[in-house]
């Protein structure tokens, strides 16, 4: 498999404070990669370092040639104050291959109907973005990452502020994406049991420690307790995986907090 | 009536000029939250035509005498440049700094005037003199505004990616930095030319009050940039036509206009 992204060696920090030393791993094309971890733990910066808006402090961050994001920001990053139909958001995900200075042409617009139809929202076009629900506008947002025709979709915690239901239907649009479409997708999350049952593979980011590789081979009470400090229980049920905190450790916890 | 208006025609026109190039631009101040901005601009527009004056005053310089808006633009444009490259990331809140750089113009601007040779007779530069506006000044505005708004309306999708998406807009390749800077930049320059006819409130008004309008009463970019203007353009009209026969100061009668069409809008907006 060809590694769309890898990093060798890689530290990453702002200014003079390194955040996160010595990362090595890759994003291999056909991959489904959850990046998890608490809020503060890094997430945000391997994600900029991944984007190319941050540069490494040392090592090697590789991009293979011609790879091509589908972004999807965090919902709150998007301002729903602007006048926007659905339809001109999506549009804004061909923006780069329109050219400067030029309108989109009928084409783009075909384009963006039948991304918006992938995700299953067609039929709300022309509505404007702010009436959306939030399961919608993220479908909206999923669609203007795919009318780009990336070869990386990247998702910054997609389901933040979502009920469960909505949380539910967008997981699996994503999964759905990587596995009919064949998209190579990175997801980024706080919800540990959330990304769990859908990646292939997951990457856990805590206080400077950094572990990835296949979910099994991560989601072990082993590797947990390490990476969290706490005595940490894995329930699997089926292909059904559930992580908690021991009740006694979470007592303690909440007692010291 | 109308005879005693058209006696201030030109006044009219500058005026309506000023209406057109702020309410445009206005819409990205308003919905970039970035009201305040424009406030801070034009108090450092006129900080800096106090600079010119009181350095012409005591010699320095004293062709500024003669042409105070110099310094001025170069003053607004430095803000402008300022705002444009400060970070998301600073220790000190962005409406703060707004604060600081707002209060410090304001206080310098006054404190230089007050110790400027022509001090008392340019005073009124600072808050503006809209019937003072001469053909040329109109002119003058005109070959500020049309560039201005060209850059606007050729890079349109651009200036509203950037706005509204920032971190999409860089994953896809834009240069952030530079787009925003060209935005602040013009939102500058059209501030400070306007600023030594219209004055730091009225600018302050055609900055906010159209482009609310234009949030109120439309759901597309394309409704509110022209909502924006057209209830700009009404404003200047229809508060300078009433101000000239009534004897009132134009620029709060335009402003007062510009409050009720917005309580209008309001009244009739888009749910």
């Amino acid at each position: 498999m060809t590694a769309l992204i890898a990093f060798d060696g890689v530290s990453l920090g702002y200014g003079r404070r390194a955040v996160l030393t010595d990362l090595s791993f890759e994003i291999p094309e056909g991959d489904f990669l959850g990046l998890v971890g608490p809020n503060g733990a890094g997430k945000t910066t391997i994600l900029r370092a991944i984007l190319g808006s941050l540069s490494p402090m040392s090592g090697a961050i590789t991009r293979a040639e011609g790879l091509r994001f589908g972004y999807v920001p965090q919902r709150d990053q998007v301002d729903y104050n602007f006048p926007l139909k659905v339809l001109d958001v999506v549009l804004m995900g061909r923006y780069d291959r329109i050219g400067l200075a030029r309108r989109p042409a009928a084409r783009d617009r075909e384009l963006a109907l039948a991304a918006l139809d992938h995700v299953g929202i067609a039929q709300l076009a022309n509505e404007a973005l702010s009436a959306l629900s939030g399961g919608q506008r993220q479908r909206a947002l999923i669609a203007r990452a795919l009318v780009g025709k990336p070869n990386l979709l990247v998702l910054d915690e997609p389901t933040n502020g979502m009920d469960l239901l909505s949380t539910t239907q967008i997981l699996g649009l994503v999964r759905e994406l990587h596995e009919r479409d064949g998209l190579t997708v990175l997801m980024v999350s706080h919800a540990l049991n959330e990304v769990a049952n859908y990646v292939r593979r997951i990457a856990l980011v805590q206080e400077g420690a950094f572990r990835v590789g296949a979910v099994d081979e991560v989601l072990t009470e082993e590797t947990l307790g390490e990476m969290y400090g706490i005595p940490v229980e894995v329930d699997i049920s089926g292909d059904h995986r559930t992580v908690f905190v021991r009740r006694e450790s979470a007592m303690a916890v909440s007692d010291d907090v | 009536m109308f005879d005693s208006v058209l006696l201030f025609r030109e006044a009219l026109y500058g005026a309506l000029v000023i209406a057109v190039a702020c309410s445009t631009l206005g819409v990205y101040v308003v919905l970039r939250r970035i009201v305040f901005v424009g406030a801070a601009l034009a108090e450092l527009s006129s900080a800096g035509l106090a600079l010119g004056l009181w350095l012409a005053g005591i010699g320095v310089a004293s062709t500024l005498t003669t042409h105070p808006v110099a310094l001025s633009v170069a003053v607004t444009l430095g803000g402008a440049l300022f705002f444009g490259m400060s970070g998301a990331r600073s220790r000190i809140p962005a409406d703060a700094t707004i604060g600081v750089v707002y209060a410090v113009a304001a206080a310098v601007g006054i404190l230089l005037i007050a110790k400027a040779k022509t001090g008392e007779a340019h005073d009124i530069f600072l808050q503006g003199n809209i019937l003072g506006i001469t053909h040329s000044d109109t002119m003058v505005l005109v070959a500020v505004t049309v560039p201005v708004l060209l850059v606007h309306l050729v890079f349109f999708k651009e200036f509203v990616f950037v706005s509204f998406d920032r971190e999409t807009a860089r994953t896809l390749g834009y240069n952030v930095v530079f787009w925003n800077l060209l935005l602040y930049l013009t939102i500058g320059l059209v501030i400070a030319f306007a600023m030594q006819f219209a004055g730091v409130m009225l600018v302050f008004d055609f900055l906010v009050l159209p482009a609310v309008t234009g949030m109120l009463l439309s759901r597309s970019m394309a409704g509110m940039f022209a909502w924006a203007v057209a209830s700009g353009l009404l404003a200047a009209l229809a508060g300078f036509s009433l101000s000239v026969p009534f004897d009132l100061p134009s620029g709060p009668a335009i402003i007062t206009v510009s409050g009720v069409i917005v309580f209008v809008a309001w009244l009739f907006r888009r749910r």
